[in-house]
Order: structure tokens, then C-alpha cells, then sequence
């Protein structure tokens, strides 16, 4: 102990270091707290960081344009149109690739392997890469750019679906016709792609010369504009996009066939990460609270213990300033070393959370440090909640006489059997004695009781609603599968005839049945002049049995029908009901409908379904189709597999190029997969929370069977034997843990409900509300048994210290 | 029986109908029914009662460590009663020295520490003197050999001894003891009572509660308290 230092302070240190077990736990309480606040914040933190810092350097678009295809003299003329900033061309193609060499095997078993299913791969080319101006792409890890010919460079959120790496070959089925071989020659970043896991395919980078071997038409297919955005909204921006369609494309005799313009500066995963973003802040707060209450909780019940001798220091001539400073010292120190164990384990888990949420958003490199708003935060939460947690029992304890000081700990049940509770537990008879004690003794000191109870409510209730929030996540997953009847859908690069399509689709074994639509994108005309380009109309048989349209307005379609059904999607972005007309722009076609009725949205977007004769007629189709829905005789997902590739290749084989086959069950993998990285994050923020309770618990009742070493001495003085002392403390310990779980239960409707409201408006999908019945079982089980453990470790230790120490016990 | 000064200067304490009332519990109890007393300077008082019969009470207002009712305390001209917490707390380490019956030495600081504390929170002594003023009053309480032992390893004799020791840090001119030797066997409470004839002969006022009627009879006045009275004042010759 350092010589010459003032008594006082000695004692400061002395109870730091006497106590090992107490501050060991209230450190641990406090940076419980700081790190769930840094966690949660910090890797929000660090993901918006990341975003922000990537996304502008990507010169990102203002505006897209698919066309049928353009050179570079529409470019330029697209450069010079007043409020354009800039523009660029790309050509994107879609086809069906297989891991390896696979044009020198011969007809692949009916049983394939995983590794030759054929999947699909997005490939997009630029007329020079190292001139590209607009959604720049950038190389890792010195991957060769532009990249070579023959080669491809895949985007680094590839490897989430496929495990490829530098050197491995793949075989394409050439736009051009046959088979061609790339080589993998790297990897980049292009923070304006979709993550892999969200689309369900996989996209790779070649140069001009490499999409001209495989046959690819040399023009640009996708035209991206960049507008000097300042005072420019949305509607603004689409109707400077909608000028350029009709006044610079359009007349150089380039099809339009729709345009894309997302809110201004927003990335194409807005949405999600919108959701995640306020998820993140919702939890944020709730950890910050539940961190408030911990802390709150153990530095009250560490100075509840404190009061005698605070008494006797007031005995002795210390001033109410000189007592409340050595204890806001005491405090500070246990905040200083929470802050040392919490900051570094809080920084750590953040940058490990940003790094495994921005990967699978796809936000790139960047660096992984907490922002410092979040580390103030939490070493506001580590301090400054702390001393103020202390100075309102410290100040009051400085308030009353010594002998009421004196008087506050020990045999505290001077004022039991006053209040209401009291007297309705002392109505509870037939309880065996030691029940009934630790019950009493529960509510022996109820503004501990209620602090503590706060806290694990919240905690419980923070933990149910996360996983009602997951369990309404799955639920809107199942009621979207439930919508689907088909087993595969192949969607064809070009118009194909139906009945041709229908036949061969026929002679594919497995196939039970098909279905033929036509899927296209459109826009819908606005009355204020502007365009919504992000929609889709769908053409198909009313009488179809593929989907199973939950109508909430209206009536479903009829044979002939001249009016489209809605989704709710629409409905919600654009405004309109039944009766009214729109105006829509597809392929290039204006048409004119009336909507007829409102079907709910299934996170495909917003969508106008019609008949599909009336569509085949509007857009001159002639019995074309642009999608084969099909039914197969097993619904597995790796029979939809091959069924899909026998039937990918018997259109192959007849020269019908097909731009993506996807079987139901892995649509709806691919479904989850994008709701499932909001439930991911949800779990483990659930874990963070959870810990944050136990801990939280733990600390409770070891400080509450600490503060109660004196009676355990008189219940020993008065025969009490072990295993009875065990069962008080045990009991005790069920009791809070239970009543928090009741607490949690309760509050977890409203906390979980609004949780959800927050989500599905952040996502813009409405989600099917459940409640998790199984967290709440499961958090049941957990809080006993922690809560139990928790008291029995010191009852163990209280009821091996002798009667007289443990009366003495200060 | 109230007792009046003879001489016209004001006493070292003075209580003039001091009441207090407990209502915590069902039914508000009064501890002191209108109290009145006087006590000189270098008086040995022996406050001697049954238990629950306001000994404590009266002492515990003497020392300020309880609030009366009504009434008032008024030592060496400080009205005690009307002072705050906080000033009361700073009065009170200079001007009387309490001993518990409990002893309630600080459990984490060594013998010598405790005794060291009321000098540190009044400032009495300069900060590096104070461990040798500190010993020098655990050599007078025969406790100078145990200075650096943490309290749980003494007996309670031993830790009364570091008790009063630690009431006399700040060289009060009052000593207040409740119950001292309440929780000692009759050969250390001897000891412990001659340690205050000691002080008392070396010019402190000692006022202490007892219900052993045999240290009762050896102090230099005796006050009976009886119901919340006191209902006899015996003055010993020496």
C-alpha cells in the first residue's frame, strides 16, 4: 500500500482489492455494458463508415437505361444532354456456367455432383475497363486489370455461394453458341453489384475482346447516367432520365427497353441496409438502456452494503463531500477498469460484427476501428453512469442520522410486513419454511428488487422480441413459398414460342406439366409527368395454378380480362386502387389498364399481372413467352436441380438461349438467404443481449446472497443445516429469475411488435407478424437454471463461514 | 430529575427537554420523554439503565449521531441539534469521541489506519505526523504492538482498545462510549474502565452507557434512566 497516502484513500484501495469476488463483478457488470454498447454501436458505426467512404468512390449512377443495345457515339450524345454529368456503357450478359472443363466430358449422369450443376453468372464487360468512369470496379488483392482475355475476374461476394479461387476454370454456354472456357484470374470489388447470396448467382468481370469471343453482340447493352444531383430529387432525376430515353436514345433507333432510377445516392441494397441499420440503432438503444439498469443496479447494491461503514466514517468527523468523493473514487476505478476490459473486447467484437455484416452486404474494404462517437458512448456508459448511479444512494446515505447508516444493513427486515405485498405473502400457508422464507426474503428489500427485476424484464424482453422479430422473418418466408406452385421456372434470354416451349419442356423426364408467361419490365407514367421504372408486369393464364394470388381488394383476373391486378407493392408506392387507370411503358410499348384488383405483395417487387393473350397482343408477341413455369413429379430441391439443367439443356440443344433456371426451393433458399442476413444479425445481437442478462443475473444474485451473510449466520444459529440455507438462496434466485421471465414475457408483445413495424417499414415488405413462443420457453429455461446456479455458488460459500463471521460479516 | 448548574457559566452540556419519538414501527414509540441534563467538564457520567430504557438514545443525541424530536443538545455552546449531517459530522470528530458497543472499526484498514482516519477527514495534524500521533495513542491504549493487524485478527477486548484510541485521535474533550465493555469478558472491561478513570483524570469529560451495575457503581455520577426518564442522579465522592 503506498506509504503516505491518507487513510481514506487507503480504504478506496483496500475494498478494490479485499472484496475480489464483489469487484470482480461489478467491473464485469459495467463492461458487460460497455461492450453490448460498443458492439452494437460501434459495428453500425463501422458499417455506415464503410459504406460511406466506399459507395461515393465508386462514381455510382444516377440512373440505368437497358437498351437493346448502343455504341459510343449515343454515349457521347448522352454525356452532352444538360444536367447530365457523366455516362458510361456496359454490356451485361447472363448465362449458365459449370465449375471445370466440361466441353471435353461427355453427357453428364442423370445422378451430377454438385460441382458440375450448372448455375448462373452474370457477365459484364466494358468497352475499356481502365477508362470506365461511372459504378467503378475495383481489383483486390492485385488481380490483373483490365481483366485478360479468356479470363474473368469474379466479384469477391462470389465466393459466398461458390467456392472458386484464382486458377480454376469455368465452362459457359457462349451466347454465340457451344460451350467456352474461362479462367479465373481474380478477384474485385463492386460495391454496385448485388451479393451473391441475394441474387442466387454469381457475376464476373471480362473485357471487350473476351465477350466478342464468346459471342456476345459488341454493343453496350446498359446505359449508366450520372446527373448533377444538387437540389435533384427522384422524380426529378426520372424525369431527366425519361428525356434522355425519349429525346437522345430513342431517336437514334436504340430500344429502350426500361430504365432504373433508385432514390438519389441510395446503394441498391438500401433497403436491407436501411433495415439493418435501424435494427442496429433500435437494439443499440435497448442495449444502452439494459447497460443503464446493469450498472444502476450493482453500484446501488454495492453501496447498499457500504452504508454502515459510511455510518461510521460520519461517526469519526468525515464530512459528507470527503465520504461521497472516496466513493465516487471507488466507482471511478471500477468504471476505469471496465472500460479497460470492455473497450478492447467491445472494439473487437465490432470490427469482427462489421466485418462479417459488411461482407455479406458487400461494402468492401475499409477500416474496422469503431467510430469514435460509439467508444464516447460507452465510456460515457462505463463512467458516467456509474458515478451517478452512486451519487444519489451515497448523498442520500450522507443525509440521514449515523444511527439510521448504522442500522441499514444487517437485519434489514425492520420494515418488512408493512406493505401490501408483504402481508399478501404472509397469507401464502402450507409453504415448507425455507419456500417461504426466501419468498419473504425476495421481497425483503423491494427497491433492489425492482431495479434488479427492471433490468432482467428488459433483458428478457430484448432477447424474446428478437426472436419473434426472427420467428415473423421465417413466417414471411413460408407464407412466400406457400404463394408458389412451380418446381422450375426458365427464364429465356429472348422470346420464345410457347407451344414449342410447352413441348419440348414435355419431353424432359420428370416434367408433369408447364405453364408459358411472359415477364417484362415496365414503367408506369405518372400524372405530374415523371416515370417509376422499378416495375414488372407479369402476363399469364388467370386460370393458373403456379401462384396462388391472396386478393385484398378487388377480384383476381378473368379469361380475356383487359385489366391487370396490382400488388400491394404498387398499391403502397404509387397510390393507386381499384378502378383506377395507369399507363404503363413495356418494352417500349405505352399501354393503358385499368386495375381491376390488389393482390398481396410477395417480395418481388411491385407487379402488374394481366392476362397474358392481352399482353401477347400489346407487345405484338405472337405466342411468345419470356418464362416456362414448370411442374416436375418431385418437389426435393436437388430434383428440381436436374430437372431444371435436363430441361436448360434440351432448350440449349434446340438453340433457345436461356437466361436463368431456378428451381422453387431454391428460390426460396435464395428468399431466406436475404431475410436470413437480417436474422443472422439478429441472432447475434440476441447473444450479445443475452449476455448481457446473464451476466446481468449472475451479479444479482451473487451480490444479493453476499448481502445476506448475516442471516445466514442466524439461520445457521438457529439450526438451519446446509442444504436448507442452499434451498432459501436457490429458491430466491428461481423467484427473481421467474418473475423477470413473467415481466419479460409481457413486455416482449409490444417490444417485439414494434420491432417489426420497424422493419417491414425499413424494408418496405410487409412481414407476417409471429411470436416466438420457443424463445420465450427457452429463455425460461435458461434464466432458472443461470438463476439458480447464481445463488448456489455463494450460498455455498456464505454457509461454510462459520455463525460468528458470518453475523460479524460487514 | 433534572439537575441545575450552581455556577453561572454555561456547562460543557446542556439538554433541556429533550424528546424523541420513534414511528417506525405499528404503534410510535417515545424513547425520551423531556429530557434535562448537565453535565461539567472532567465529569465521569455513567448513563445506567435496563434495555429499551433510552440509555442509547440519550447517548446517541448527545453525540449527534441521532436527531431528537424536540428538545435541545447544546455542548460547549453548540446547539447540536440544529446543526446539518455535514456539520454535525465535522463537530463531532473534534469534539467527542464515540465508542460503539460493536467497536465498528473499518474492517479493510489496519489498526493504526483507523485511528489515523478522524485526523485525516478533520486535518487535524500534519499528514506526516499522523501515524506517530496515531501510535502514541495506541501506545497509551497498550495496543501499539498489533498497529499494523487488520481488525479480524484481534479479540473484541483488543478491538475496543483500538476503538477508543480512535475516539481520541482528534484530542476531543468528550468521550461518549455505548455499552464499551458490553461485549467483553470482566477482566478486559476492567481494563477498559480503568482507561477511562485514566482519561478522566487526565481532564476528559467520559460519558458512557452501561447496564453492569458494578462498573455502575464506580463512576463519579451515576444517571438512572428508567422509562425514558431520568429518574436518579448519584454523585460518588472521591
Amino acid at each position: 500500500m503506498a506509504v503516505g497516502l491518507p487513510p481514506r484513500w487507503r480504504k478506496v484501495l483496500r475494498d478494490l482489492l479485499t472484496h475480489k469476488l464483489r469487484t470482480l463483478l461489478v467491473v464485469l457488470s459495467i463492461a458487460v455494458g460497455i461492450f453490448a454498447i460498443l458492439v452494437v454501436m460501434g459495428g453500425r458505426g463501422i458499417l455506415l463508415r464503410t459504406f460511406g467512404d466506399n459507395f461515393p468512390k465508386s462514381n455510382p449512377s444516377t440512373g440505368i437505361l437497358y437498351t437493346s443495345g448502343f455504341d459510343a457515339s449515343v454515349l457521347e450524345r448522352v454525356r452532352l444532354f444538360p444536367g447530365v454529368r457523366d455516362a458510361d456503357g456496359r454490356r451485361l450478359v447472363t448465362l449458365t456456367y459449370r465449375v471445370g472443363d466440361v466441353i471435353s466430358l461427355p453427357e453428364p449422369p442423370v445422378q451430377e455432383t454438385q460441382a458440375v450443376r450448372s448455375k448462373a453468372i452474370e457477365l459484364m464487360s466494358s468497352a475499356d475497363w481502365t477508362t470506365s468512369r461511372l459504378e467503378l470496379v475495383f481489383p483486390q488483392n492485385g488481380a490483373p486489370w483490365p481483366p485478360p482475355r479468356g479470363g474473368v475476374v469474379l466479384e469477391v461476394s462470389d465466393t459466398q455461394i461458390a467456392s472458386l479461387a484464382v486458377g480454376d476454370l469455368i465452362t459457359v454456354d457462349a451466347p454465340g453458341g457451344g460451350k467456352k472456357l474461362l479462367r479465373v484470374a481474380g478477384f474485385a470489388h463492386d460495391i454496385n453489384s448485388f451479393p451473391a447470396m441475394f441474387v442466387g448467382h454469381i457475376r464476373g468481370y471480362v473485357s471487350a475482346d473476351t465477350m466478342a469471343d464468346l459471342g456476345a453482340p459488341k454493343a453496350m447493352s446498359e446505359l449508366l447516367v450520372s446527373l448533377d444531383t444538387t437540389g435533384l430529387d427522384r422524380a426529378g432525376a426520372s424525369r431527366i432520365i425519361s428525356k434522355i430515353r425519349d429525346d437522345v436514345v430513342a431517336p437514334t433507333g436504340v430500344d429502350v427497353l426500361a430504365t432504373y432510377v433508385p432514390d438519389i445516392g441510395s446503394h441498391r441494397l438500401g433497403d436491407i441496409f436501411k433495415a439493418v441499420s435501424v435494427l442496429l440503432l433500435a437494439l443499440g438503444v435497448l442495449a444502452l438502456i439494459l447497460s443503464g439498469f446493469l450498472v444502476v443496479n450493482t453500484v446501488t447494491a454495492l453501496l447498499t452494503q457500504q452504508m454502515k461503514q459510511l455510518g461510521i466514517m460520519k461517526a469519526v468527523g468525515g464530512t459528507s463531500w470527503q465520504i461521497t468523493r472516496m466513493y465516487l473514487v471507488l466507482v471511478a476505478i471500477y468504471g476505469a477498469l471496465a472500460i479497460c476490459i470492455g473497450l478492447p473486447a467491445g472494439a473487437f467484437m465490432a470490427s469482427w460484427f462489421a466485418v462479417f455484416a459488411g461482407g455479406l452486404l458487400n461494402f468492401g474494404p475499409g477500416s474496422t476501428s469503431p467510430p469514435l462517437s460509439a467508444i464516447e458512448l460507452a465510456v460515457a456508459v462505463g463512467f458516467v453512469v456509474p458515478l451517478v448511479a452512486a451519487y444519489v444512494p451515497v448523498h442520500a446515505g450522507t443525509r440521514v442520522s449515523v444511527v439510521e447508516a448504522l442500522n441499514s444493513t444487517g437485519m434489514s427486515g425492520a420494515h418488512f410486513g408493512h406493505g401490501r405485498v408483504d402481508r399478501l405473502l404472509g397469507t401464502i400457508r402450507g409453504l415448507p419454511r425455507p419456500v417461504a422464507l426466501a419468498l419473504r426474503n425476495t421481497f425483503l428489500r423491494k427497491g433492489r428488487l425492482a431495479m434488479t427485476l427492471a433490468t432482467l424484464v428488459l433483458a428478457a424482453a430484448v432477447v424474446m422480441s428478437v426472436g419473434s422479430v426472427r420467428a415473423s422473418i421465417l413466417a414471411t418466408v413460408t407464407d412466400m413459398s406457400s404463394w408458389w406452385h412451380y418446381d422450375e421456372q426458365i427464364t429465356f434470354a429472348q422470346p420464345v414460342n410457347a407451344r414449342l416451349a410447352a413441348r419440348e419442356a414435355a419431353k424432359v423426364s420428370g416434367v408433369s406439366g408447364s405453364e408459358g408467361w411472359i415477364v417484362a419490365a415496365a414503367s408506369l407514367r405518372r400524372g405530374d409527368g415523371t416515370e417509376n421504372d422499378a416495375l414488372s408486369v407479369i402476363g399469364l393464364p388467370p386460370a393458373t395454378t403456379f401462384i396462388t394470388p391472396q386478393i385484398t381488394q378487388g377480384r383476381w383476373l378473368v379469361p380475356g380480362d383487359t385489366g391487370v391486378v396490382v400488388n400491394t407493392d404498387v398499391v403502397k408506392s404509387e397510390n393507386l386502387s381499384v378502378g383506377d387507370s395507369v399507363s404503363l411503358k413495356v418494352r417500349g410499348v405505352d399501354c393503358t389498364f385499368k386495375i381491376v384488383g390488389v393482390a398481396r405483395g410477395q417480395m418481388m417487387g411491385p407487379v402488374f399481372f394481366a392476362e397474358v393473350t392481352k399482353l401477347d397482343s400489346l407487345l405484338s408477341f405472337q405466342g411468345s413467352i419470356t418464362r416456362l413455369m414448370v411442374r416436375s413429379d418431385s418437389h426435393a430441391a436437388a430434383d428440381q436441380d436436374a430437372t431444371g439443367d435436363r430441361l436448360e439443356r434440351r432448350f440449349s440443344g434446340l438453340g433457345l438461349l436461356v437466361s436463368g433456371v431456378q428451381g422453387q426451393a431454391r428460390q426460396s433458399e435464395s428468399f431466406a438467404n436475404q431475410l436470413g442476413i437480417l436474422v443472422t444479425f439478429l441472432i447475434i445481437m440476441a447473444v450479445i443481449l443475452a449476455t448481457v442478462g446473464v451476466i446481468g443475473l449472475v451479479g444479482t444474485m451473487i451480490i444479493n446472497v453476499l448481502e445476506s451473510t448475516r442471516e445466514i449466520g442466524v439461520m445457521r444459529a438457529v439450526g438451519a443445516s446446509h442444504a436448507s440455507i442452499f434451498r432459501v438462496f436457490v429458491t430466491e434466485g428461481f423467484v427473481i429469475g421467474v418473475l423477470s421471465w413473467a415481466g419479460g414475457v409481457v413486455l416482449s408483445f409490444p417490444m417485439s411488435w414494434a420491432l417489426v413495424q420497424l422493419l417491414q417499414s425499413a424494408i418496405g415488405v410487409p412481414l407476417t407478424y409471429a411470436f416466438s413462443w420457443q424463445v420465450v420457453a427457452l429463455w425460461l429455461v435458461v434464466v432458472s437454471a443461470i438463476s439458480a446456479a447464481a445463488s448456489l455458488l455463494p450460498a455455498y460459500r456464505a454457509s461454510q463461514v462459520s455463525v460468528r463471521d458470518a453475523i460479524a460479516y460487514e | 430529575m433534572p439537575t441545575r448548574t450552581d455556577t453561572g457559566h454555561e456547562p460543557l452540556i446542556r439538554i433541556s427537554s429533550l424528546v424523541k419519538t420513534y414511528d417506525s414501527g405499528e404503534v410510535p414509540f417515545t424513547a425520551l420523554k423531556g429530557v434535562d441534563l448537565i453535565v461539567q467538564p472532567g465529569e465521569f457520567v455513567g448513563l445506567i439503565g435496563k434495555s429499551g430504557s433510552g440509555k442509547t438514545t440519550l447517548i446517541n443525541m448527545i453525540t449527534g449521531i441521532d436527531r431528537p424530536t424536540s428538545g435541545e443538545v447544546v455542548i460547549s455552546g453548540t446547539p447540536v441539534h440544529a446543526l446539518s449531517e455535514n456539520k454535525l459530522a465535522v463537530w463531532r470528530g473534534r469534539t467527542i469521541g464515540v465508542v460503539f458497543q460493536f467497536f465498528q472499526l473499518l474492517p479493510t484498514l489496519t489498526v493504526v489506519e483507523n485511528v489515523m482516519l478522524p485526523m485525516d477527514f478533520c486535518n487535524v495534524h500534519l499528514a506526516r505526523e499522523r501515524e506517530t500521533y496515531a501510535l502514541a495513542l495506541l501506545e497509551q491504549v497498550e495496543m501499539a504492538d498489533q498497529a499494523y493487524k487488520l481488525p479480524s485478527a484481534l479479540s473484541g477486548g483488543q478491538q475496543q482498545r483500538v476503538a477508543i484510541a480512535r475516539a481520541l485521535a482528534n484530542d476531543p474533550p468528550i468521550l461518549a462510549a455505548d455499552e464499551p465493555t458490553g461485549n467483553l469478558d470482566s477482566v478486559t472491561a476492567e481494563s477498559v474502565f480503568a482507561l477511562f478513570e485514566k482519561l478522566v483524570a487526565g481532564g476528559k469529560t467520559i460519558v458512557m452507557v452501561t447496564h453492569d451495575n458494578d462498573i455502575a457503581a464506580r463512576v463519579a455520577r451515576a444517571l438512572h434512566v428508567r422509562d425514558g426518564e431520568i429518574v436518579d442522579d448519584i454523585r460518588r465522592e472521591k
